[in-house]
């Protein structure tokens, strides 16, 4: 069993792709905001990519270790230590029993990814072993960890002193501007040319009221073409309004005037447009931005998005570990 | 002994509580920060007097790590 003394700012188990396939019920992915790094912490120690992993936000968790245990730490440097000395990131660590693990806050990025050889022990809900905080339900009793919760862990077969090749690891940028991808759509004919450019060449801050379920961003307004002020009623009087559809995961939602990025535990309907789709190859970068950080978007086709998706699970994968 | 508080995440700065001069007790609450909808209240580590508060209610985009404030 692993006991939470801190549990840090809503860290939650987390798996992938997650709660896959319910979004017409209403439920969200949920899933890791950046499974690049978490597939990678599971491949470290032995486990499936997409097992059932601890996903820790801004502040991490400190757990004590009452058994023996093979670990992996990734994602944003939280500045791992085990009993107060320093262990690397990136690379599978063997525990002790009695050993106590302390995650800070990242140096850079937002988001760490640990894995437990074996890996966390609980329940399935709707096919996923993820948390929906939320909603309640997934995870360890349906929210993220509490102190004095224990959490426990199969039987695994983790070695220690692999690590990830360089190479194969997600950058996390140091300048504070991220390229985000966009695919166009689905709503995209609601907004006028003048509206993609300026939507194209803005730099977006992240806001601070941003979570799990919507990044909101800063910017300038939108504007629209005449199907968006010229409607049948049933749309609503905003010209942002359109009667209720469902939204894709990544929808950037324009809410009246704010843009929302429907991240993983977003809503799945609603009465907005969404003119541009945020694909899955680049949720790893909304994962790790931090508030007040810088946006551009960059227009791309749905093959290249998925080309990219498919070249990051070519990395999740053994090929991408090194012996120390 | 100087204490030292340091933010503890990345965020906002919501609410600074205390100012040059106070009194504070171990526990009492300095200053709240805002992240992901979350309210990220930090304590004083030690009983003493706030001799330095080096943030502002309403500053964005914050770097965890900085010293906000310190205790002698």
């Amino acid at each position: 069993m692993i006991e939470v003394i801190k549990p840090g700012l809503e860290s939650s188990i987390q798996d992938w792709p997650g709660r896959y396939g319910y979004l017409n019920l209403g439920f969200p992915w949920s899933g890791p905001m950046d499974s690049w790094s978490m597939r990678l912490a599971n491949v470290l120690v032995g486990n499936a990519p997409g097992a059932p992993a601890l996903e820790c936000q801004f502040m991490g968790p400190t757990l004590k270790f009452n058994q023996a245990a093979v670990i992996a730490v990734t994602g944003a440097d939280m500045q791992p230590k085990l009993d107060d000395v320093a262990i690397e990131m990136w690379r599978s660590v063997a525990v002790t029993s009695g050993q106590t693990l302390t995650l800070a806050f990242p140096k850079l990025g937002a988001r760490t990814y640990l894995a437990v050889a074996g890996a966390f022990d609980v329940p399935e809900y709707y096919g996923s072993k993820g948390t929906f905080h939320k909603g309640g339900l997934g995870g360890v009793e349906g929210h993220a960890i509490q102190a004095g919760q224990s959490l426990s862990v199969n039987t695994g077969n983790g070695q220690a002193g692999r690590q990830v090749k360089e190479g194969a690891r997600p950058h996390i940028k140091t300048d504070k501007v991220w390229e985000v991808e966009v695919v166009r759509g689905p709503n995209d004919d609601w907004v006028d040319d003048a509206g993609h450019q300026r939507f194209l060449s803005t730099d977006w801050k992240l806001s601070s009221k941003s979570d799990r379920s919507g990044f909101r961003l800063d910017g300038p307004d939108w504007t629209f073409n005449e199907r968006a002020h010229n409607k049948l009623p049933e749309h609503g009087s905003d010209p942002a309004n359109i009667m209720d559809q469902g939204y894709p995961v990544g929808a950037i939602n324009v809410a009246g005037q704010t843009p929302i990025i429907l991240v993983n535990d977003g809503p799945s309907m609603g009465g907005f447009i969404n003119p541009y789709t945020v694909p899955q190859c680049a949720f790893w970068k909304l994962g790790q931005s931090k508030p007040s950080e810088v946006y551009q978007f960059k227009e791309v086709s749905v093959a290249q998005a998925q080309q990219q998706a498919r070249d990051i699970a070519a990395l999740c994968t053994e090929a991408s570990i090194e012996q120390v | 002994m100087a204490h030292e508080v340091e933010l503890q995440t990345a965020g906002n700065m919501w609410k600074v509580l205390v100012k040059i001069g106070d009194e504070v007790s171990a526990g009492d609450t300095l200053f709240i920060m805002e992240v992901m909808k979350m309210e990220v209240p930090h304590e004083a580590p030690a009983d003493g007097k706030v001799t330095a508060v080096n943030v502002e209610e309403g500053q964005e985009g914050l770097d965890a790590g900085m010293v906000a404030v310190v205790i002698d």
